[in-house]
């Protein structure tokens, strides 16, 4: 009867152990469907901002968008990086990427609502369930990043005007003004897609973070099964 | 008096009008057009440019081409072309030639001054300036710290000091002073040259008036549009449209208040010359009104070589080299890009 009940217990944990490691493996899979996503979403998305600014110079002349323009005094940066390291299963560290856009170059604080967005709800999405991103639309995760945000609207999807209350848009008023203060809205339509193109990046790094991790697990697992085996 | 001119343009004017009339003969036609937008490469758009009048101009530049080097090649073409006809200009056909040039000039002043205010080198400013904006004491203007200087110390001297003398303030340069000097100035420019043109009467006037007009309401419609979501309150804005056009003085009042593209486009509709270019495009959208404009623009322009015995072609003429340029930068922006499927969002066909 002993001997019945541990082979039960020992058949249990054997399929235990294959549903992780099937588990990891799928993890690893959605993790870099998700970054292959979010980099053809990222091509696309520069693709466009390249030829919205190349619209704006066609519109506004060439003299009035230049790289001779930019301001070389200096200034504090209106967006930056913050790197931190995250536990996963309390067994390895992963760095994660946090950007923190428009900051007021009054108090350096983040005035931005959209500032905290780090990826986690993607990486979430991407570690649960069994559902995948198979045939989306390259498109979604842009979209996406603005429906998140509260305080960002499209400058060219319904023509209303850019409220100047919000700090984050006197944020991105003030770093346009190096190319005069009444500027195309074809120059802020290029200015809103870097700016998406910007989030995206970060979005890559942190899903290429827990792509990476998933890939060690499953390593593990590999390297496990093959000691077993021997 | 008008209908008159036939007997006495010709003694002064008949062979700049004729030179300028062969020139519009070279301007790129649609079968050009449907060639350069078919490249792959900045060099096949150089080879296609090679049988044109640009031919000579580009054919020394070395590979890989940049869209600046064509866009810069073109435009040392249209200067030349335009410095010839000055020289061989008597008043008050030099007079008016000069009036086309002072819009690249105001630019190119807002240019070095911007530029100086970011701390950029001077030289490197020049380099970007427009070549038939270009006058003597140019690099003078990084010297100047308020507008006070600016003229004082260099614009007294130019054609564009009347522009400036209503409005001269200590105050210091900054982003929103230079946008309003920009916008005060080119009106200014805008009402004098409409003015001139008004002195000189006949066809030119004529002519000169409704380009002149279309311009003005056309600056209008552009700062309003720009100006939405800014600082620039409704006077300040108001301030900066001209004192003619079929928009003076009511549609002016209107522009002012306008606080989105949906409630311009409810003024603009109500003049009829104007309904068809907002037909174009939906509700909300901005990005067509730039070549909706254009197309319209390059119209009138056209017509202008309907009539002869006026000065109005030359302004034309050089209005329609200007967006032949602007094609050409568009397509070879769109090659580079590879981005050829929206190449024709912003081409617009001269002929």
């Amino acid at each position: 009867m002993e001997d019945q009940d541990k082979a039960r217990t020992c058949e249990n944990q054997l399929e235990e152990e294959q549903l992780d490691e099937e588990e990891n493996v799928v993890t690893f899979l959605d993790s870099m469907d998700a970054y292959l996503t979010l980099i053809d979403s990222l091509s696309s998305t520069l693709r466009q901002g390249w030829l919205e600014l190349a619209s704006a110079r066609h519109s506004m002349g060439a003299s009035r968008i230049s790289s001779s323009l930019f301001d070389l005094k200096l200034h504090s940066a209106a967006t930056s990086l913050r790197v931190t390291e995250d536990d996963v299963d309390s067994k390895m560290n992963q760095p994660h990427f946090t950007l923190c856009k428009w900051a007021s170059s009054d108090n350096g604080k983040c005035c931005s609502g959209e500032a905290k967005f780090d990826g986690d709800e993607l990486q979430k999405k991407s570690v649960s369930s069994q559902l995948r991103y198979r045939g989306t639309s390259q498109f979604d995760e842009p979209q996406e990043i603005q429906e998140k945000s509260p305080t960002c609207k499209s400058p060219t999807s319904n023509g209303s005007p850019l409220s100047l209350d919000s700090p984050v848009q006197k944020q991105r008023h003030k770093s346009l003004s190096v190319f005069g203060t009444l500027v195309s809205p074809k120059l802020r339509a290029a200015q809103f897609s870097f700016e998406t193109a910007l989030e995206t990046i970060v979005e890559i790094a942190n899903m290429r973070s827990s792509m990476l991790s998933a890939f060690d697990q499953v390593q593990k697992d590999i390297e496990s099964i093959s000691t077993g085996e021997q | 008096m008008y209908g008159f001119e036939a007997m006495t343009f010709n003694i002064h004017g008949g062979y700049l009008e004729a030179i300028v009339r062969g020139h519009r003969s070279g301007l790129l036609t649609a079968a050009d057009y449907n060639n350069l937008c078919q490249c792959e490469t900045l060099d096949d758009i150089k080879m296609h440019l090679s049988a044109t009048e640009y031919g000579p101009y580009l054919q020394n530049e070395p590979s890989p081409l940049h869209t600046t080097t064509i866009v810069e090649k073109c435009t040392v073409k249209l200067v030349d072309e335009y410095k010839h006809m000055l020289c061989q200009a008597t008043e008050p056909l030099s007079t008016f030639l000069e009036y086309i040039t002072y819009g690249h000039m105001i630019d190119n002043v807002v240019l070095i001054v911007t530029g100086t205010l970011h701390e950029r080198d001077v030289q490197e400013l020049l380099e970007k300036c427009h070549p038939l904006g270009m006058f003597d004491s140019i690099a003078t203007l990084a010297v100047a710290q308020n507008m006070r200087e600016l003229y004082r110390l260099v614009l007294v001297d130019t054609p564009l000091a009347p522009y400036f003398s209503e409005r001269i303030t200590s105050e210091d340069l900054d982003d929103m002073n230079i946008e309003i000097m920009r916008n005060t100035l080119y009106k200014a420019y805008l009402e004098d040259f409409y003015q001139f043109c008004q002195k000189l009467g006949g066809a030119t006037s004529e002519i000169m008036s409704d380009l002149l007009a279309f311009e003005a309401d056309r600056r209008a419609v552009n700062i309003t549009i720009n100006s939405i979501g800014t600082e620039l309150t409704r006077d300040d804005r108001k301030k900066l449209y001209s004192n003619f056009g079929l928009l003076y003085p009511y549609g002016h009042e209107e522009l002012a208040v306008c606080e989105d593209i949906d409630q311009v486009r409810g003024v603009m509709e109500k003049y009829p010359p104007y309904q068809s270019i907002f037909a174009k495009m939906s509700y909300g959208e901005s990005q067509m009104l730039d070549k909706a404009f254009y197309e319209e623009e390059v119209k009138r322009l056209c017509l202008a070589f309907e009539q002869q015995f006026h000065y109005g072609v030359f302004f034309a003429y050089m209005r329609l080299r200007e967006q032949e340029i602007r094609n050409l930068m568009w397509i070879s922006e769109c090659v580079a890009q590879n981005q050829k499927s929206r190449v024709h969002d912003s081409v617009v066909f001269i002929f």
